[in-house]
């Protein structure tokens, strides 16, 4: 992995909104990994008779985008690292494998911290943690692509001072491993403000689509002809348990029932239009009181760990 | 010294700071203490204000008040973006710091980990100093970096220019040990501050702006700002000049431990005339006061003598025990300082005659109280 220098670091507008909202409803400081890929964008004015050049020797003029798409709070602080800087192994594995897709859309970027009331420069811990991951090969190694160690940094602050409108501070910085420097890095924020249009020239989608299996039905070819028999059993006990339940999701709606709200026939079904909906709400209501019971009893049992955490400290 | 005055700061972190303040021989203050927490009644940050060069560097000390058995993070100031201590090399170690091994329960940890930052910020400016392409600072420090005690730094002076500030701890004595009964905490030290502009030539390369600096206690047996430095000339290096300096200041302490004797012999001697006083400073010998009577008037005299005694006569204060202003606080006189003085009469002459001289001015201190009375 090369340690090249970063033209900018790109966020989308929603990745941003995430986070500093993690950061805000936190009760104390956060920190977590940033999830993304690099990309290297064509300048639009090129001319013809432009001669590629290798990247390696682009070193002032470098293009190269950080593009953050996604990201994992930890909820505290210290959760993949010690009081000195140094790293722990194993938790940040398994924030990493949850994240990092082996098609590198999304890889280890680098990592945040939200911090309240204090200066927007990094700390000595920072540094430290910075310099650490940046020794890190994480990331599933992929030939033919430009590849930078995890050397992002994201500083997540509230103004010294409580004001009414700023009421968020934020500053990337890419940690270059080669010089042991933090050097500024503009932040773009896509999605965000006149020239958003460009941000999807290279865009790529980074959710993939489910899976979907695709039966043949023509059945000519041997193999799956094969492989149904083998799983026929396994597989229609799973499907009929799967049509169960979407039956109670459906109320009584089939498909064949469905499918006479279409076409001329249409007309005589709004009653029973009207009444699915009206079970679709009751529904929905139901579902919204879960969400408040449970969040209820979230709160209820953060409540109770800051009791018991300021029994700890001395407060009780 | 600034102490914690409010128990918002959890006690593990207030245990810590407290130690700090305390012990420490450096004199470390605390600038502010604030809360980084969405429900602010729990404290855990707060600007340390660390001794270095002669001045203070600003540090925020950020604890997390919800798991306060953490170690703390350091932020340092702004023009100090190059100094990252205990960095993590390569292979993933790291110099030996406290941090790695964080014990919340001992209060000493902080003063640890500030005392092992200041030392490796020392180093830091000094590198910083080392590296400037200035052929004059780099004779200086090469001559003078044996001294113990030594530390130089970067400062931005007016104009942007870059100055270089090297602070000197000069004579090898204990000015503690000289004092009898010395109430001071800190050992004291005096300073020379020597300030170079950066030049790259040499030739070119004007004289330093030097000063004497002592600490604030130190002022009651002598005051540093008054010693007259001997004059830099042209060409001239601290290793020449420092030894020009020390001697005159070692003639100066001795006449300033001298001094106390004679302030001494003075206090001792209020006694034939106004009786034991009723309040002195028995350590620099640098206050008294006695009570006089004229009549039934009965007042106060403050006398202060100042480390120029006997060339400088003292100056009297006198308060009325009889009249107090809309306040309830004693009627004072204006200094007084213009009365008949020699520095070569002997103590008991010197106690005579401003005893003569009261007996004048009580009268007139007397009608100044009644006057002052009436005004209201």
């Amino acid at each position: 992995m090369d340690d090249l220098p970063l033209q900018k670091i790109a966020i989308s507008g929603s990745a941003l909104a995430s986070l500093i909202q993690r950061f805000s409803s936190s009760s104390g400081d956060v920190d977590g990994l940033l999830f993304g890929h690099l990309s290297q964008p064509t300048p639009s004015n090129l001319l013809e008779d432009d001669l590629p050049e290798p990247a390696s020797t682009r070193s002032d003029s470098s293009t190269l985008v950080g593009n953050v798409t996604g990201f994992v709070c930890s909820g505290t602080v210290s959760s993949f690292y010690d009081s000195a800087g140094r790293l722990n192994e194993p938790a940040l594995r398994r924030f990493v494998a949850d994240r990092a897709r082996p098609d590198q859309s999304q890889s280890l970027l680098g990592w945040f911290v939200g911090r309240r009331r204090t200066a927007l420069r990094p700390s000595l811990r920072e540094f430290n943690v910075s310099s650490s991951l940046s020794n890190e090969t994480l990331n599933p190694q992929i030939e033919d692509s430009v590849k930078i160690p995890p050397c992002v940094f994201i500083l997540l602050s509230t103004p010294l001072i409580a004001q009414s409108i700023h009421t968020h501070d934020h500053r990337a910085f890419q940690f270059r491993r080669s010089s042991g420097v933090f050097e500024p890095k503009s932040m773009d924020v896509v999605n965000i403000g006149p020239g958003f249009r460009v941000h999807y020239g290279a865009f790529s989608p980074n959710s993939p689509l489910p899976w979907l299996p695709c039966v043949v039905r023509d059945s000519s070819s041997m193999e799956i002809e094969e492989e149904k028999r083998r799983d026929s059993l396994t597989a229609r006990r799973a499907a009929l348990k799967e049509q169960k339940g979407l039956d109670l999701y459906a109320e009584g709606f089939d498909v064949g029932r469905l499918g006479r709200l279409m076409g001329s026939e249409a007309a005589n079904y709004t009653s029973e239009l009207e009444s699915l909906y009206e079970k679709m709400l009751v529904k929905l209501e139901g579902l919204a009181r879960n969400v408040e019971k449970s969040s209820a009893r979230v709160l209820e049992q953060e409540q109770r760990n800051m009791r018991l955490r300021s029994k700890f400290t001395g407060f009780g | 010294m600034a102490v914690v005055a409010d128990g918002t700061l959890p006690p593990l972190i207030a245990a810590q700071l407290n130690h700090l303040l305390s012990h420490s021989p450096l004199s470390f203050k605390v600038d502010q203490i604030w809360s980084g927490c969405k429900s602010a009644h729990f404290s855990d940050r707060f600007t340390l204000l660390v001794p270095f060069c002669l001045d203070y560097v600003k540090w925020d000390v950020v604890y997390n008040a919800l798991c306060p058995w953490a170690a703390p993070d350091v932020i340092f100031a702004a023009e100090d973006e190059g100094f990252y201590p205990f960095f993590v090399a390569a292979n993933g170690q790291s110099g030996k710091s406290c941090l790695e091994d964080w014990n919340c329960k001992d209060p000493a940890r902080l003063m640890l980990l500030v005392h092992e930052l200041r030392d490796l910020y020392k180093s830091y400016q000094m590198k910083r100093v080392g590296e400037l392409d200035d052929e004059r600072l780099k004779f200086e420090i090469s001559t003078v970096l044996s001294r113990e005690g030594i530390e130089v730094c970067m400062v931005s002076g007016s104009e942007r220019l870059e100055e270089v500030k090297f602070s000197v701890p000069l004579l090898d004595m204990n000015l503690n040990k000289l004092v009898h009964g010395c109430p001071w905490k800190h050992q004291q030290m005096i300073y020379l501050q020597v300030v170079f502009p950066i030049s790259r030539k040499y030739s070119s390369a004007s004289s330093p702006r030097i000063k004497l600096v002592s600490s604030s206690e130190l002022k009651s047996l002598l005051s540093v700002e008054d010693v007259k430095l001997p004059t830099w000339l042209d060409g001239m290096c601290m290793a020449e000049y420092l030894p020009a300096v020390e001697d005159i200041l070692k003639a100066q302490i001795v006449e300033a431990i001298a001094a106390i004797g004679a302030r001494r012999r003075f206090i001792e001697a209020l006694a034939s005339q106004f009786g034991r006083p009723l309040e002195a400073d028995s350590v620099f010998c640098r206050k008294a006061t006695v009570l006089a009577a004229s009549g039934v008037f009965t007042f106060l005299v403050h006398i202060s003598l100042s480390t120029q005694f006997p060339k400088q006569q003292p100056v009297l204060v006198l308060q009325s025990s009889q009249h107090f202003n809309s306040q309830g606080t004693p009627v004072l006189s204006p200094p007084l300082m213009d009365y008949p003085w020699s520095p070569r009469w002997e103590a008991s002459q010197m106690v005579e005659r401003i005893y003569e001289f009261l007996a004048e001015e009580c009268l007139s201190f007397k009608k100044y109280c009644n006057d002052s009375l009436f005004q209201q």
